[in-house]
């Protein structure tokens, strides 16, 4: 018997008995519209990371031990001794971001094309599902580090959940696994994230897929061709059979030039840039920490970062309602008519509008100095033209600025904190006066340290701070003040007094 | 559709080229995790490191860092190793935090005296340079200091002085014995103070042991005790 013969009889006997044949066949043939071209890949895209995320997980999950003690180690010993193990956890933290991005893609040209629209309202619903989803997986996989991330990941997500009324602390109980994240807190997110979440996924884009077979492909939006429910069906079908292309291979030689080169990109970002963390240990008694999110929680974290407290609790659990019920409701709210973004300005704006919002917030995440340089007082010395002609009084201040750990929040010639003002020129902005008080009361964001300093080290501090203001700048007066205020004269100024309400 | 072949015909063997070459040079791809190698304790690496987290801050060099340059070999012919590891592990005067256990300090005294050791090794030329002016503050008179201090130190740092008051019972507050003791032996030159035996303006050969001794008596006698004593 010849190969191709005995192949063919293979796949009849397999056919015979479970119809596979039928059953994939229609799908690859199925008639796509001829015109979607380059548009439709992002779809196939975050399918294929979907894919590697569930290959690459499978393989982590051999390796990573999902208890609190040693989740941490386990991810070191991945990195440094299974072979390519670090390439492994690089490719799934990539290829998650990756699928992530993808999917806003994706959803971003559904939504400019409106294809939502009739019969496709179910596809955008299952699509939104899937969205959460993939977020939650990532969310999840974030914990998986149980890093300093990761702790402090799930220390903002209680206290968010705390916030509920009535049942806030049910509510952060269930998602803890106890009053406070512990052992149980990384078991109950490993469930989650191994089978729980993967399993919605499968099945969401299992009903995304079938949907996509059912309503068919949507056709590239044409100015004046606007859905009608009752005809349009029709319509398609019609359309498909007159000038559709079978998707295999038409339209599926794009998707895999396009994921060839999505894997390639990943691959390489997974060897320059390698896995993501894991951070220092999970120790809430370590404070020298500066914890981020992962990439697709940056712009929650920085619009949370952003709120003025008052309204902290009303929008963040309010803003995720209503953002879910948005979503959802697209479809609903505008099923027929125009789809062609020429004819819907409006939603265009809509669109540019979140992914600018996104875009900014995203960046006020990764770059807003939220935490002090905790070792900026014992690492960042006082530098050198601070400290020259100052008196020892001056020079003695500058060590209390250190002592007090001023330079945890405040920089000095670019070195620092950034939580609060730069103090390079704060003489020429606070009088001693001013300096005394606020540094005493604090203000704003600023502790008070009246409790912490004594007269002498205050008086020190202060009399150093009087001294920051750059050479042959009038330091700051009280305008309206009546008296000559004592000025401290740098060394090379002429002693002028400098008569108040003057500037 | 000619991009769409030609992307055809090249992504394949793209593909394979990267991937080769990938897994050529894949123990040496930029990604892959360093191992976290911990300087050993002691060493020159170790105790840099030690430094310019948790000393760097007040002790620098030159005239950078507020308080007494640790990365000057001034200080390291004033002070003996017992000293300098007393005041890791339990503060000193007013402003030096204590950073050994018993305040919950990062640093076990083995590891401060590895610190020690370490950096004297890097900026103290060895040995104590100077054993007679090293150790603790030795015990003055007070009135002669006056005098002395009258003459040899008062045109800079009297209460007129040129460069500022060291008797402001503010300052006095802030510096111990032991830090006014430090001040005066080891100075601080690229701040325009001398050491204890290098030219003063009232004294070209410096001072003797015991005139160190007894400034610093007559400073501390300076030094108000309570508030009540700095009211005018």
């Amino acid at each position: 018997m010849k190969a191709p013969r005995m192949f063919g009889v293979a796949i009849d006997w397999v056919e015979s008995r479970t119809g596979a044949v039928a059953f994939i066949a229609p799908l690859l043939t199925h008639h796509v519209p001829r015109n979607a071209k380059w548009w439709y890949v992002f779809g196939s895209a975050t399918l294929m990371f979907f894919t590697i995320q569930i290959v690459t997980g499978v393989c982590l999950a051999t390796l990573y031990a999902p208890s609190a003690a040693e989740a941490w180690e386990s991810l070191r010993y991945i990195d440094q001794q299974v072979p390519f193990g670090w390439m492994l956890r690089a490719l799934h933290g990539w290829s998650s971001n990756a699928m992530v991005v993808m999917m806003a893609i994706h959803m971003l040209q559904v939504f400019l094309h409106a294809s939502y629209k009739f019969p496709r309202e179910l596809n955008w619903v299952t699509g939104v599902f899937l969205l959460f989803t993939v977020l939650a997986l990532a969310f999840t996989g974030q914990v998986m580090r149980w890093d300093q991330d990761a702790y402090w990941g799930l220390g903002i997500g209680a206290s968010i959940a705390d916030r509920v009324p009535l049942i806030g602390n049910q509510v952060r109980g269930l998602l803890l696994g106890g009053p406070i994240i512990g052992g149980e807190t990384l078991s109950r997110f490993f469930a989650l994230h191994v089978f729980v979440l993967p399993g919605a996924a499968i099945g969401l884009v299992g009903l995304h897929l079938a949907l996509i077979m059912k309503n068919g492909i949507s056709e590239m939006p044409k100015p004046g061709a606007t859905v009608e429910p009752a005809t349009y069906r029709a319509e398609y079908e019609q359309r498909m059979e007159k000038d559709g292309v079978p998707f295999y291979p038409d339209a599926a030689q794009r998707d895999m030039v396009f994921c060839g080169a999505c894997l390639v990109l990943l691959v390489v970002l997974a060897a320059v840039y390698g896995p993501f963390g894991p951070g220092g240990q999970p120790d809430p008694t370590l404070i020298d920490t500066n914890p981020r999110p992962d990439y697709p929680f940056l712009w929650i974290f920085g619009a949370v970062s952003l709120l003025p407290p008052a309204s902290e609790t009303a929008v963040m659990l309010v803003a995720p309602l209503v953002g879910v019920l948005v979503l959802v409701a697209v479809p609903f709210l505008a099923n027929a008519g125009e789809r062609a973004p020429s004819r819907r300005p409006g939603m265009v704006l809509v669109a540019a509008l979140a992914v600018m919002a996104v875009a900014a917030l995203t960046w006020e995440g990764k770059t807003s100095p939220w935490s002090p340089v905790m070792d900026g007082w014992s690492a960042l010395p006082t530098p050198s033209h601070f400290l020259t002609g100052r008196t020892p009084l001056e020079v003695q201040g500058a060590n209390v600025f250190q002592f007090a750990q001023c330079r945890n929040c405040h920089s000095l010639n670019g070195l620092g904190g950034e939580r609060g003002p730069a103090l390079d020129a704060i003489a020429t902005r606070m009088t001693a006066d001013q300096l005394m008080r606020q540094i005493q009361q604090g203000d704003g964001n600023m502790p008070a340290f009246g409790r912490n300093l004594d007269s002498a080290q205050m008086t020190a501090l202060v009399s150093f701070l009087t001294t920051l203001r750059p050479e042959f700048e009038a330091p700051a007066v009280i305008p309206g003040a009546q008296l000559p205020l004592p000025v401290r004269q740098m060394p090379g100024e002429v002693a002028t007094p400098v008569a108040a309400g003057t500037q | 559709m000619n991009a769409l072949r030609l992307l055809r015909a090249a992504s394949l063997p793209s593909l394979c080229g990267a991937l080769l070459s990938s897994a050529g040079a894949c123990d040496r791809l930029p990604g892959r995790p360093e191992s976290a190698q911990v300087a050993q304790e002691g060493s020159p690496e170790w105790t840099a490191h030690v430094f310019n987290t948790s000393c760097r801050g007040c002790h620098a060099q030159g005239s950078e860092g507020a308080a007494v340059p640790l990365m000057d070999n001034a200080y390291w012919r004033a002070a003996t190793d017992e000293q300098v590891t007393q005041a890791v592990l339990h503060g000193q005067g007013v402003l030096m935090p204590a950073f050994g256990p018993t305040v919950g300090g990062p640093f076990t005294p083995s590891q401060a005296s590895a610190l020690t050791r370490g950096m004297r090794a890097l900026w103290g030329g060895g040995a104590v340079r100077s054993p007679e002016m090293s150790g603790t503050v030795v015990a003055g008179n007070a009135t002669n200091g006056k005098a002395i201090f009258d003459v040899a130190c008062a045109a800079c740092h009297g209460a007129n002085g040129s460069s500022g008051s060291v008797t402001d019972p503010m300052y006095l507050r802030l510096v111990s014995d032991q830090g006014l003791w430090t001040a005066v032996v080891a100075g601080r030159r690229a701040l325009g103070s001398p050491a204890w035996n290098e030219p003063m303006p009232g004294r070209p050969n410096g001072l003797t042991t015991t005139e160190v001794a007894d400034v610093v008596a007559y400073l501390s006698s300076e030094r108000p005790r309570s508030m009540s004593e700095m009211q005018p």
